[in-house]
């Protein structure tokens, strides 16, 4: 009997993928043995970060590794995927609405609608702006150009912020030449291990986002292919996955604001900030309005934070 | 059967070329594009569409340009033994090696005419039978009916979002053409065969 | 099949399909798109299109079409004539002189456009008949001019390091200034050469007569000055907002093309003849790169997702327990041969998926690689059978001069290209000193 062989693409580029994805990887294969080996590539490598959901839906490639947006699926979550605007505190929200809330349910049906298996949902990083120069106040986001996300950007307009696409890679020139004036792309773990840090000076510890929500998926053929035992091993190994980013990043962010000396943190008064939120909730019933799917998304959301809330320290800190 | 060829060749040829000699002015309309950025950035605030519209004319430049640029010959052969071969020769191996040109430019079409059926929101496994029923719809019931077929439509994540069907459906028109310019080619050898041998 | 089989059969079924003379871009995208059906299992026929996908995102490479343009305009107005005149009456009274400015006018236009057929141009028609005229050994020149017009691609902007960054995935800013000191070091090394060989055999480079010195007045000469203003003014416009962040790296490269237009019109060169010729041999030159690198990337994602890349680099490393400079040295020793007889793109795109993952597992900087390979690729130029240097010589040179002169007279420049390939690769600082300055390393 042969060995089954996967591809598989991630969308991080090769430097964050030896931590996000690769030891996983590296587990499953050395478990499977001679019955399935999984080759893992990195950003672009096989086909480009725009194509690649089509991809795995022809079974060009059979697995991937990204957020709904970056990789532009055609479903009614895309929206959500990512950074979504001010959603989530901390990196275990995520398991908790998909396993808890039922986003996983809702997210496995959208995409097997577009014959995808989705097989799970993880966080990563928050999303913090990492600037030239220091944000201390809402206004000091006025007219600064950030390299954001589509849906972030779209967001962050309302404040004066003009939201700029570049290629990932050219990022950073572009913040050395000052063609950026920053990023709200990632947390500071980010920040430090693909070089913006040395080129940008400030970290505004006001997140756009809590966590990052990133997936497994496979082509649905292939998946359905696979004996039951190899099923179980890749989802076990996509939680271990998981489960590293959980304290690879959490315990990241902490170290680097105490110690790391590249970036000096500034704030956003909470009061300000309120202001941020408030508009975020505004936001969010815009989408919701957009279809069904995202109205039912929107709402466990909701209902999601006023748990959390009610539940009080140490869940949630504020006190609105 | 030698007219017919030659008559492909004119018309052929001559469509490229006059496609060609349109589209080799897009390197000034990409300058506008850029020295707008440029000044949009300078002076307003930097809009958001200048980057991929440049590219969007870019991939348009040299992919229906391309037919034109195989007429001028632009193309370049490694001639470490091509370079010695006699005219007819060279005609004999060109007209049999075309055809892995052409093979080339079949796939890539195809992969292109699934790719653009996936831009306009067809996931299914017959993106030909879909992108057929479609322009037949269009054709026999008009442009609304056709516009109730397509699904998603596919969009690049950017700020700017455009759709993505544009492009796509570009870049097949000028494979397609690319395809029809290396059968002109082809002919020209077969033609050009006979007279040596006539 | 085994990885390593695979690896084999693609290589080399390319490089059959090159001998057949066959276009270059339809060699290496058959090769893929047979490859992606009959090995990569579901889906590998869409990958030659995702390719163009691809290319359409990589943004850098809106330089090339305009780099292009600028070089037509610039070699078929001829508004770099004054330059050459300037170096002329500068130059010429030294022994050896002409040919020296001719190399100090190589480098100014190597400023001003990203590839050397601009260079070439500008030689071959304006400097070769000049440095002939003044009995200037035919040999030697006609190895002056192919020599210096190919540090068009080692000195900034240069197409070819825009074509490497996009295979590699390396920036494009960095490995441009990393071009600068290098492309200056071989310029001077050209310069030594001749100085030294004119020395030692005046009758190579006689200078110019007291009678025709004395035909040029100081005034002339102070006023042929002005000309060295032009490639400045070019070069600051396109630079200068681009290192203060006022414009992309594209944006410049707009600006650099629509400057040498601008400079040509307001010189009154712009005729009709020129712009129709630039605009149509830009189209038709962007279109042979694009072309070339759309089927190179399909191929190096089949080849890549194939698992051939993983074979190399365990035949090298593993089985065959080489050091990394050894490796290294095998490597261009390779493209030193494989540049005799493939185009520079074909050369990268055969080779990179093999080395450039290899020699960043082997410790190496990419960038400063990418310089090495584009040394090599000047190389390339001028070694027959396959050097574009050496057609365009073939195509533009007077009769006097035939293809047995062309081929002598590349031997000594060649020798002294691998000293610099040499300088580089020992002295690393020489490629990574500024880059590192600049941006702050
Ligand atoms: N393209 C995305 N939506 N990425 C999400 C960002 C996750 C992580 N911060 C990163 O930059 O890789
Ligand atoms: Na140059
Ligand atoms: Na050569």
């Amino acid at each position: 009997q042969s060995t089954i062989k996967w591809r598989m693409q991630t969308y991080a580029g090769s430097a964050l993928a030896a931590h996000v994805a690769k030891p996983a990887i590296d587990k499953f294969n050395a478990i499977a043995g001679d019955r399935m080996q999984i080759d893992l590539y990195s950003a672009d490598e096989l086909v480009p970060t725009n194509e690649l959901f089509r991809a795995m839906q022809r079974g060009t490639i059979d697995a991937v590794q990204s957020d709904d947006d970056s990789m532009a699926s055609p479903t009614e979550v895309t929206v959500f995927g990512g950074y979504f605007p001010l959603t989530l505190r901390y990196s275990l929200d995520v398991p908790v609405l998909f396993n808890r809330y039922g986003l996983d349910e809702i997210w496995k049906e959208e995409y097997e609608k577009v014959g995808i298996r989705h097989v799970s949902a993880g966080a990563w990083d928050p999303c913090n702006f990492a600037t030239r120069e220091p944000v201390n106040s809402l206004k000091d986001l006025e007219g600064k150009r950030i390299f954001t996300f589509p849906t972030a950007g779209r967001f962050l307009a309302q404040f004066g912020v003009v939201p700029v696409t570049l290629p990932w890679e050219d990022i950073e020139v572009a913040l050395q030449t000052g063609e950026l004036d920053g990023v709200a792309w990632s947390g500071i773990t980010e920040d430090y291990t693909v070089g913006w840090a040395e080129v940008t000076k400030y970290f505004v510890s006001n997140p756009i986002s809590g966590a990052w929500i990133g997936h497994f998926f496979a082509n649905m053929d292939r998946w359905n292919e696979l004996p039951d035992d190899l099923k179980l091993l890749f989802e076990v190994c996509c939680e271990q996955s998981h489960y590293y980013r959980q304290h690879w990043y959490w315990g990241g962010e902490a170290y680097l604001r105490v110690h790391g000396d590249k970036l000096e943190l500034t704030s956003i008064p909470d009061e300000e900030w309120a202001q941020v939120e408030d508009a975020a909730e505004k936001f969010w019933d815009e989408v919701a309005s957009e279809s069904d799917t995202k109205a039912k998304v929107v709402e466990i959301f909701k209902q999601y934070n006023a748990d959390m809330r009610k539940a009080g320290k140490p869940y949630r800190y504020e006190s609105a | 059967m030698q007219k017919a060829m030659l008559a492909y060749i004119h018309v052929v040829d001559g469509m490229n070329r006059f496609i060609g000699r349109i589209v080799m002015y897009l390197i000034f309309v990409m300058i506008g594009v850029l020295l707008w950025s440029t000044s949009s950035k300078v002076f307003l605030t930097p809009a958001n569409w200048t980057l991929e519209t440049a590219q969007f004319l870019m991939v348009a430049y040299f992919i229906l340009g391309g037919p034109y640029s195989i007429q001028m010959g632009s193309n370049v052969r490694m001639d470490l033994f091509y370079g010695d071969w006699s005219l007819r020769t060279k005609a004999w191996v060109d007209a049999f090696t075309v055809f892995f040109l052409i093979f080339y430019l079949a796939i890539l079409l195809v992969g292109g005419l699934g790719s653009l059926a996936y831009s306009l929101g067809y996931f299914g496994p017959e993106p030909f039978q879909f992108l057929g029923s479609l322009i037949w719809t269009f054709v026999t019931e008009g442009k609304g009916a056709a516009q109730e077929m397509l699904g998603y439509l596919e969009r690049s994540p950017t700020a700017w979002r455009p759709v993505m069907w544009p492009i796509k459906l570009l870049t097949c028109i000028g494979v397609f053409l690319m395809i029809l310019q290396a059968l002109a080619e082809f002919f020209r050898d077969v033609t050009r065969l006979r007279e040596v041998a006539d | 099949m085994s990885y390593e089989v695979i690896a084999l059969l693609m290589f080399s079924t390319m490089m059959l399909m090159l001998m057949t003379g066959q276009r270059v871009f339809a060699a290496i995208g058959f090769v893929a798109t047979v490859a992606g059906i009959l090995l990569w299992g579901v889906g590998g026929e869409d990958i030659p299109f995702s390719a163009a996908m691809k290319l359409m995102k990589w943004y850098p490479l809106l330089t090339l079409p305009m780099f292009i343009f600028m070089g037509y305009v610039m070699s078929e107005s001829r508004i770099a004539d004054d330059l050459y005149r300037m170096f002329h009456v500068w130059m010429g009274p030294v022994r050896g002189g002409l040919a020296i400015g001719t190399i100090a006018l190589m480098v100014l236009i190597s400023a001003m456009n990203g590839l050397s057929v601009a260079g070439m141009a500008i030689g071959a028609t304006i400097a070769l008949p000049e440095l002939l005229r003044r009995n200037y050994d035919k040999i030697m020149v006609t190895g002056v001019i192919q020599a210096g017009a190919s540090l068009g691609i080692l000195v900034p902007p240069s197409v070819v390091l825009v074509l490497y960054a996009m295979i590699a995935r390396q920036p494009v800013g960095q490995l441009w200034l990393a071009g600068v000191l290098p492309g200056l070091m071989m310029a001077a090394l050209f310069v030594i050469y001749v100085y030294l060989r004119c020395l030692v055999q005046p009758q190579l480079g006689p200078a110019m007569s007291q009678e025709e010195r004395e035909e040029v007045t100081m005034a002339e000469k102070l006023r042929l000055l002005r000309a060295g203003i032009l490639p400045i003014v070019i070069f600051a416009v396109m630079m200068v907002p681009f290192v203060k962040g006022w414009t992309s790296l594209v944006e410049s490269s707009a600006i650099g093309a629509i400057a040498s237009f601008m400079a040509a019109v307001l010189k009154g060169r712009m005729t009709r003849q020129v712009f129709e010729v630039s605009v149509r041999q830009t189209l038709g030159i962007s279109c042979m790169f694009m072309w070339i690198i759309l089927a190179a990337m399909a191929f190096g994602a089949i080849f890549d997702g194939l698992g051939a890349v993983n074979a190399i680099r365990n035949l090298f490393t593993e089985q065959m327990g080489l050091s990394p400079w050894t490796i290294l040295i095998l490597m261009q020793l390779s493209f030193l041969v494989m540049g005799t007889f493939l185009d520079d793109t074909a050369m990268l795109v055969i080779v990179a998926p093999l080395y450039v993952p290899l020699v960043d597992a082997l410790g190496f900087d990419l960038v400063w690689y990418g310089i090495l390979y584009t040394i090599t690729t000047q190389i390339a130029y001028m070694t027959p059978p396959f050097g574009y240097n050496l057609f365009l010589m073939r195509a533009m040179a007077p009769p006097s001069i035939n293809m047995r002169d062309i081929y002598r007279s590349i031997v000594p420049f060649v020798f002294v290209m691998i000293l610099a390939l040499a300088l580089v690769m020992i002295f690393p600082d020489i490629a990574m000193w500024l880059p590192n300055y600049v941006y702050g390393k």
